[in-house]
């Protein structure tokens, strides 16, 4: 393999969804990427949020530093999560401005964003398997004020997968916003929409890109939640098992 | 009466626009991009925001020269509400209109000196003949269906005021927020929705404009663009607002007539913070015309509307958070969906951020939030100890104490803790 890519793979699919990034690096192989995973840490989007400046800046300098030096031979950064991806792209440069920021930003892209600009140059590895389920996606904010539903173009590649439904609306949850005592009842309410239009859409998956809105969409309804990335996997999978029979 | 400068209401129909929209004779190249008109506004808001202090200074000039009004700048609110007492005199009754700056910077200070306050925007609702009522609403929800075509055009000047007739007059005073004045002659812009502000500049015995920085334009060309596309750019936050409030009404129609002949028009300008946020690096607030176009798909939005009765918007409520009128920011959840909708590209979420972290520079974080703020940390530790870790969080005792002791919600639904993180998976071979 000749091509790299750098992953940022920011906390939640290294502690809470090891599955996402299992997804993401069999994805990008399947694309013909080797993919590097350096050591980082929390993009630092919950210290601003808690209004921790110092430790903010603190993880975002390290993660750049890191992140400039992976990407320094001309790869590009991928995540898997909006805020991160956020945090990287625009969030943290107003405050913590460097060189190695402004680089990393420049090299910053979501992973289905990048796959699906990989389709439009014709390098998308195409190899699906028949998934004949129903998806709702969820688009979370930090994608959608990037004006970015690039994972419902990719998932609509699959075979016999039906994408019954686009949400655009904020979940919320905001990151642990909705789990805070003071908020937990207004996030509810944000999210009664959702719940209510994922009940009625009656699917076998809901598909999002951020685990914090995952995790609200399942609060409510008890849906089977996915990230855009592992159901690309499973469908590579299936073709796999498909090729094998 | 002396001269006063010329006051201009603009008001929407989408009645007259759809005729125009369908007619031949509207030629493409005559209807305005909504792009370029973003453009011109934030050529003419830049304008603003660099040369505030020498556009104050003419603004003032040019009102100086009519003889009909008197001209304050009030340093906060309460002096502007002292002033405008002082002007009410015995009169103890107010119609205000539903400007962010009336509504929620002055409104408090002038309910504290005694004057009663109304919004006659919700009592003409109130006295709407139903069905009146049920075009006025289709009228304005067919409006933003009009984005593309000839929207602009549905914001035309209805009425031009150059003096103020006297037989309607009754005895109250009205405190109206200017949606735009014009620094080079000082001529006024209202966006009208129902008649209230017609009705006011007809009958109250006192008027007193209010205008504060970002109100104020250099030019009536840039004046009438600014109030056209408060319009334009607001229309959904208009629309959004049409639901029950629980505000007290009054019917100013139905106060008797009294003597006319010395009505009496003053100008505030009112500074209350402005000057020193421009120089706070807040500066770019003052690019905004006040459309609310970012509450539009603000989460929180309606409930903060219905929890404080203020005129809501993200950028209102940074506003009222830097002038101290609202204790925290903190009910913002960070979406950034206003950034999106603000037509001149203000990057809220950031300003409200900066905002919070100054604050946080002189106050001391509650434990609570330090206790949430790393969440890797937590994380670690929920790792080290899986899957024990995720079946304690799941007891009813330890959410309590969860909830006592990190503020997270008993029954929030937390992530599970794995044992074999992403890092171990890779670093272990790619076993599962």
């Amino acid at each position: 393999m000749t091509k790299k890519i750098v992953y940022y793979t920011g906390c939640f699919a290294d502690y809470y969804g090891p599955d996402i990034g299992k997804s993401f690096v069999e994805v990008m192989e399947k694309n013909g990427f080797e993919v590097i995973v350096p050591d980082t840490k929390c993009c630092g989007m919950p210290q601003m949020a808690n209004s921790n400046l110092k430790g903010a800046r603190k993880n975002f300098e390290f993660n750049t530093r890191v992140l400039a030096k992976a990407a320094s031979p001309g790869y590009d950064i991928l995540s898997t999560c909006p805020s991160c991806n956020m945090m990287l792209r625009r969030e943290g440069l107003p405050f913590f401005d460097s060189e190695e920021a402004r680089f990393v930003a420049s090299r910053v892209y979501d992973a289905c964003e990048y796959l699906l600009r990989l389709h439009g140059e014709g390098k998308f590895n195409m190899d699906f398997g028949s998934m004949p389920i129903r998806v709702f996606y969820h688009n979370p904010c930090h994608l959608r004020v990037q004006n970015l539903t690039a994972a419902v173009d990719l998932m609509k590649l699959i075979p016999d997968l039906d994408v019954v439904k686009v949400n655009l609306n904020c979940c919320g949850m905001g990151g642990s916003y909705g789990m805070k005592k003071q908020n937990y009842d207004r996030s509810k309410e944000i999210a009664q929409k959702i719940w209510d239009e994922v009940k009625a859409a009656h699917v076998d998956v809901v598909a999002t890109d951020c685990g914090g809105c995952g995790l609200q969409v399942q609060a409510g309804t008890g849906a089977k939640i996915m990230h855009p990335l592992m159901v690309l996997n499973q469908a590579y999978k299936a073709f796999k098992a498909r090729e094998a029979a | 009466m002396d001269s006063i400068p010329i006051i201009h209401i603009v008001e929407p129909s989408a009645e007259q626009s759809k005729h125009r929209a369908a007619s031949i004779f509207v030629r493409k190249d005559h209807r305005q991009n909504i792009d370029d008109v973003k453009e011109r506004l934030k050529d003419i808001r830049s304008n603003v925001r660099d040369n505030y202090a020498s556009l104050v200074k003419e603004l003032q000039e040019s009102l100086g020269r009519f003889g009909g009004i008197t001209v304050t700048h009030a340093i906060d609110a309460k002096e502007a509400a002292a002033y405008i007492k002082k002007v009410a005199g015995d009169i103890n009754l107010a119609s205000i209109n539903k400007s962010n700056i009336v509504i929620n910077e002055l409104r408090p200070e002038l309910q504290a000196s005694g004057l009663k306050t109304y919004i006659r925007y919700y009592t003409e609702f109130k006295n709407f003949e139903e069905g009146k009522f049920q075009k006025k609403v289709e009228d304005y929800w067919s409006l933003p269906g009009m984005h593309g075509r000839n929207l602009i055009e549905s914001f035309g000047i209805r009425k031009t005021m150059y003096k103020i007739p006297s037989p309607e007059t009754r005895n109250f005073v009205a405190v109206l927020g200017v949606n735009a004045i014009a620094a080079d002659d000082g001529s006024v812009f209202f966006l009208q929705h129902m008649s209230n502000i017609s009705r006011d500049l007809d009958q109250a015995k006192k008027i007193i404009l209010v205008a504060s920085l970002e109100k104020i334009t250099k030019t009536r060309e840039e004046a009438l663009l600014h109030t056209r596309s408060m319009g334009i750019f607001g229309l959904e936050s208009i629309l959004l607002d049409l639901i029950p409030h629980d505000v007290e009404k009054y019917d100013f129609d139905t106060l008797p007539i009294v003597d006319g002949q010395n009505r009496e028009i003053h100008v505030v300008i009112l500074d209350n913070g402005r000057s020193r946020l421009m120089e706070d690096g807040y500066k770019d607030l003052f690019l905004c015309i006040d459309c609310r176009a970012c509450a539009r798909q603000c989460p929180v939005g309606q409930h903060l509307l219905l929890e404080r009765g203020m005129v809501y918007s993200p950028k209102n409520y940074l506003l009222g958070f830097l002038q101290g009128w609202l204790p925290s920011v903190e009910y913002c959840l960070h979406c950034g969906r206003c950034h999106v909708e603000c037509p001149v590209e203000i990057d809220i979420p950031m300003l409200l951020w900066r905002s919070q972290l100054e604050h946080y520079e002189h106050h001391k974080r509650s434990w609570k939030k330090r206790m949430l703020d790393d969440p890797e940390i937590l994380a670690k530790l929920g790792t080290l100890a899986a899957p024990l870790s995720t079946w304690m969080t799941r007891l009813p005792p330890v959410k309590v104490l969860m909830q006592v002791f990190t503020g997270v919600h008993r029954n929030s639904n937390l992530p599970a803790f794995t044992r074999k993180t992403f890092r171990h998976w890779l670093k272990g071979g790619r076993r599962d």
